[in-house]
């Protein structure tokens, strides 16, 4: 097997007395598209803010590309290629639809603030050409109608798509989405699923993602680790999960 | 060899502990003031920078209530008052005002911008103080120095607690130098008869040994009696000071009572921790909002009438303002919106002052509030007894 | 091609439009001449709080300081060439001036950048009361230093800045401005939206503040160090928090991050007072009359236009009492005050009652329209036709 694109091995976070995360490991493949589901509290977004660098481990590694990335800065960790959406979503409210994405893109400027301030031609060819990979990426997501709109004004499931647009224009080689489907109908989570496969099979991402939704889980990815309370409880391809007794217990608590 | 002492001499070291209280009792005031603040910002997450023009109106409130009484400069027949009934009617009469103009300012400026953005009630707030200032300048009249006569208080005098009885031996030598002096100056007075000019036409030698024998003996028992003094150490507390002291403590405690243990406060509680759920759950968040007015600005009268009182302040209609920054300096060292840490961080600021004034650096009593606060918000962003929110992500 | 020469004929008229006005302040008295440089001055300082304040969403509520810093940096070193023979009083070379302006920004950019620098920690009011107290500390500082005059002043040569005045004013504009029409713009403004969010987008939240900070505060000291020779005396009564507040306002006032809105409101907060200057005294109780009249109508107003939310008539009967209510509660404050010994009969004169009206305007305008002249918009001819079309 090749090396894998992210690997967290034994990582574990404590705040105060609580262990968020414990001892957690897996591994992703390049190209996966991989799951991490578990009950509410269970760890799920900790892990990802982990991996971006908002919050530093207090015990174990996370590796990217086989480098260690454990407490670097998370703007650091974007520039590296790992790119994430919010559970809550996080969008640049006042800005346009169009704004939003080219910042996403910002983090591969190529001039200086002083080329900005006096507006030079290589500041302008810059932001144009931002602009033009934003405006693309929109088409991909569907969302090149509202381009110029405000962001805060986009029904709730665009404005999950826009998060994913964003993140995607950083040019990431990992994508994480936390709940992508929260709170879509059944018609848009479906779209989602296609979109997601698209990104990885046109757009070649890693996708980690994670989900309520079982239905879209089972059907997106291709492995999945479960965590509750922190720990790792199971691990597979999704029939595997589907009949794993532990998740059962997890889910339904202990009288089913 | 260099004497140690001569290093510290420009500290008093015997004042030290006199120092200490007078700067807790400033810093009692200040707390009273910053409590003001922190409640509302606890409940609003509002500046409300005209709590210092609450102050001063809570200052001229006591002043004209003391005119009113006949203790204004120049009046005929003033004698010392024989019983606290005007300090009382003073105090209630601010903290009635403030509380009632506490209230006018939340129901017209504030409340109709409850949703905006909190920089525009920010704006809004420091409209309403300036105009309290500019407007205040019309009509208000510059007191005198000393604001309201001591008169009105009845209780002169100090308390004097001695911490260390005096040295024996150097009363004995403060007594001889008493003596030398005396005979000096009857040596001198003698010679003046003798001659009939004034000591300072006389210009023999004699006559000027004699004089200068004179001052210099003089000025023995002046040291004498200095480390005589010095040798013991004594606190005191001016009746009217510790009274306010004990005020603002009881005052203090009164709150302290109300928001944690009563239906109000909790209540106040609950529109500090989430403002929206809490009208969710049925509290009538316009009349907590109005009741935290009317307690923080009573307190700030409160703060003020004992200041104009006590401490002499003179009255200008910007008096508010350097009290008012303190004081929100006080409440931000504390953790803004904590109400014990709005009373530690007054105390604080009080005793920082009279330090820096007691180590010779009075031109530079204003500037340590701000010093403090940026060293302590730099280890602990949230203030002392505050904790910095950390964002859920 | 077509591109350098938009640029050179925009810069070639910015110059142009400054050395006009330079020539009307010349030609004008003193009084109206120094005015025409402090309106300038005021421009430059909104322009540069809402880069910091609006643009990046960094709550600096002490922008005095940074103007301060420059200003002191210029008058030091003018008093300096002054005891070095180098100038003398009868005025400051333009060569000197602008070597001045050179130096005043690297202190307040320094200054701005160790402001800058806590503000990677502390949020919202802390930041706030941080950057009020540098500038209380600054001036409490200078008060106490000889060589800066202390708490008398430092005289230094006047020198005739007028058109220096407004270049740095257009360039602090069209440098806003440009950046706000790029990527790098973009990034600022991600700050001020949600900063767990530009961060994990790449951007480097902490670069961003302090250039924002860097920036503001250099074009603040430039100010500065122009008002020192413009006035040939400055000491620490310029540049009190009211100064601050002031300059805080205009950019609220305008409209957080709106450029346009800034200079708009700078230009108008300036004037009102210095118009209120010259009118003539009024009688204290019809003051106190109109004050109070005019509060009843903007609260009646307010209540309308809430009332208008809701899909209601702005003006119902109920308004017209309320317009009612506010005049004759205006006559009656004016006639009560009349009956108070202490203000019956007094005139005040214009100069006291400016701060007055100044902050009573202000109040009124946050009641009435609390996001700003301008809210978030930038104004200018493209979005009249814009309009026009829509």
């Amino acid at each position: 097997m090749s090396e894998p694109i992210l690997e967290l091995r034994n990582a574990t976070i404590q705040f105060g007395g609580l262990v968020a995360v414990d001892n957690v490991s897996f591994e992703i493949q390049k190209g996966e598209l991989f799951g991490l589901i578990g009950p509410n509290g269970a760890g799920k977004t900790t892990c990802f803010n982990m991996v971006t660098g908002v919050y530093k481990p207090t015990g174990g590694d996370i590796i990217f590309k086989g480098q260690r990335i454990n407490g670097i800065p998370p703007f650091k960790v974007a520039k590296l290629g790992i790119a994430r959406t919010f559970q809550n979503i996080r969008l640049f409210g006042a800005l346009s639809v169009l704004e939003n994405v080219v910042i996403g893109g910002f983090l591969r400027n190529r001039t200086n603030i002083f080329s900005s301030l006096g507006y030079m031609p290589g500041a302008i060819k810059e932001t144009e050409r931002l602009r033009e990979n934003a405006m693309a990426l929109l088409e991909v997501m569907d969302l090149a109608d509202e381009a110029h709109g405000r962001s805060s004004d986009l029904p709730y499931g665009k404005q999950r798509r826009l998060e994913i647009a964003r993140a995607m224009a950083t040019q990431p080689d990992l994508l994480l989405l936390d709940e992508p489907a929260a709170g879509m109908n059944p018609q848009e989570s479906e779209d989602l699923m296609n979109t997601v496969r698209k990104l990885r099979d046109d757009f070649g991402k890693t996708v980690l993602l994670i989900e309520h939704d079982m239905k879209f889980v089972m059907n997106l990815c291709e492995r999945m680790v479960v965590l509750d309370h922190g720990e790792e409880i199971a691990r597979g391809v999704p029939a595997e999960i589907r009949n794993h007794p532990e998740v059962i217990k997890a889910y339904l608590g202990e009288a089913c | 060899m260099i004497d140690p002492l001569s290093l510290t001499a420009g500290l008093d070291a015997t004042a030290l502990p006199q120092q200490l209280l007078n700067g807790l009792m400033f810093g009692a005031i200040y707390a009273l003031v910053a409590l003001g603040y922190t409640m509302v910002y606890g409940v609003l997450k509002l500046i409300n920078f005209a709590h210092g023009e609450v102050f001063m109106i809570g200052a001229y409130t006591a002043l004209f209530v003391s005119w009113q009484m006949g203790y204004f400069q120049g009046a005929s027949g003033l004698t010392r008052a024989t019983n606290p009934g005007i300090l009382i009617l003073m105090l209630i009469t601010a903290m009635v005002v403030c509380g009632f103009l506490g209230v006018l300012i939340e129901r017209f400026a504030y409340r109709p911008m409850r949703k905006q953005p909190r920089i525009a009630s920010l704006i809004t707030a420091i409209g309403v103080s300036m105009l309290l200032q500019y407007g205040g300048a019309l009509v208000l009249p510059v007191s005198p120095p000393r604001s309201i006569l001591e008169q009105v208080n009845p209780y002169d005098g100090n308390l004097s607690i001695p911490l260390k009885p005096r040295d024996g031996e150097l009363n004995a030598a403060f007594a001889k130098a008493k003596e030398a002096e005396a005979a000096a100056k009857a040596t001198l007075e003698q010679r003046i008869k003798q001659e009939g000019v004034s000591s300072e036409f006389d210009l023999s030698d004699e006559g000027k040994q004699i004089r200068s024998a004179s001052q210099s003996a003089a000025q023995a028992t002046r040291d004498a009696e200095n480390k005589y003094l010095a040798s013991g150490m004594s606190l005191n507390i001016p009746y009217g000071q510790g009274i306010m002291f004990l005020a603002t403590l009881a005052l203090m405690g009164l709150l302290t009572y109300l928001v944690m243990f009563t239906k109000t406060g909790r209540q106040m509680r609950a529109v500090a921790h989430d403002f929206d759920s809490a009208s969710l759950m049925g509290i009538n968040v316009d009349k907590i909002v109005t009741i935290t007015f009317i307690i923080g600005s009573s307190l700030a009268g409160a703060g003020a009438m004992m200041c104009a009182t006590f401490l002499g302040t003179q009255l200008t209609s910007f008096v508010g303002v350097p009290w008012g920054v303190k004081a929100f300096v006080a409440a931000v060292l504390g953790g803004i919106g904590n109400i014990p840490g709005a009373v530690l961080g007054g105390l604080l600021i009080g005793v920082a002052e009279t330090m820096v004034v007691w180590a010779g650096g009075s031109q530079y009593k204003d500037a340590i509030a701000f010093v403090i606060l940026i060293l302590v918000l730099l280890v602990k962003p949230g203030g002392l007894l505050g904790s910095a929110k950390v964002e859920k992500v | 091609m077509k591109f350098w020469a938009i640029r050179v004929g925009s810069i070639l008229l910015a110059v142009l439009v400054s050395y006009g006005i330079g020539m009307v302040a010349q030609g004008s008295s003193g009084t109206v001449s120094r005015l025409i440089a402090l309106a300038g001055l005021y421009v430059t300082l909104a322009v540069s709080l809402n880069l910091i304040n609006g643009i990046t969403g960094q709550f600096s509520i002490g922008h005095a300081a940074f103007y301060q810093v420059g200003s002191y940096t210029a008058a030091f070193l003018a008093s300096q060439l002054l005891a070095r023979g180098t100038i003398n009083n009868l005025g400051t070379p333009i060569p000197w001036v602008l070597a001045a302006v050179g130096i005043a920004i690297v202190t307040s950019g320094i200054a701005g950048f160790l402001i800058g620098l806590p503000s990677l920690r502390l949020r919202g009011d802390y930041l706030a009361i941080v950057t009020l107290g540098f500038g209380e500390i600054l001036r409490i500082i200078i008060q106490n230093t000889p060589q800066l005059g202390g708490s008398y002043g430092i005289n230094s040569p006047k020198a005739f800045v007028v058109p220096y005045v407004w270049m740095l004013a257009f360039l602090c504009i069209g440098a806003c401005r440009n950046l706000l029409q790029t990527a790098h713009g973009l990034s600022f403004l991600s700050v001020r939206e949600d900063e767990v969010a530009s961060g994990a987008m790449g951007v480097n939240v902490t670069r961003v503040k302090v250039a924002a900070f860097v920036l503001g505060s250099a074009f603040a000291g430039a100010a500065g160090a122009l008002l020192t020779f413009n006035e040939g005396f400055i000491n620490v009564n310029s540049f009190t928090m009211d100064v601050s507040f002031i300059i805080l306002t205009m950019v609220v006032l305008g409209g957080t991050g709106s450029i346009t809105g800034s200079i708009i409101a700078a230009l108008a907060l300036f004037t009102l007072p210095e118009f209120l200057r010259d009118a003539p005294p009024m009688p204290l109780n019809a003051v106190l009359g109109t004050l109070a009249g005019v509060a009843l109508l903007v609260g009646t107003i307010r209540l309308a236009l809430d009332q208008k939310k809701l899909g209601r008539d702005f003006l119902t009967p109920k308004t017209y009492m309320g317009f009612g209510i506010a005049a004759v509660g205006g006559v009656i404050v004016s006639i009560l005050a009349n009956f108070l010994p202490a203000l019956a009969n007094r005139t005040i004169p214009s100069a006291e009652l400016r701060m007055v009206i100044f902050s009573a305007v202000l109040v009124i305008m946050m009641l009435l329209r609390p996001q700003g002249i301008f809210g978030h918009r930038e104004f200018g001819l493209g979005s009249i036709f814009k309009r026009a079309q829509a």
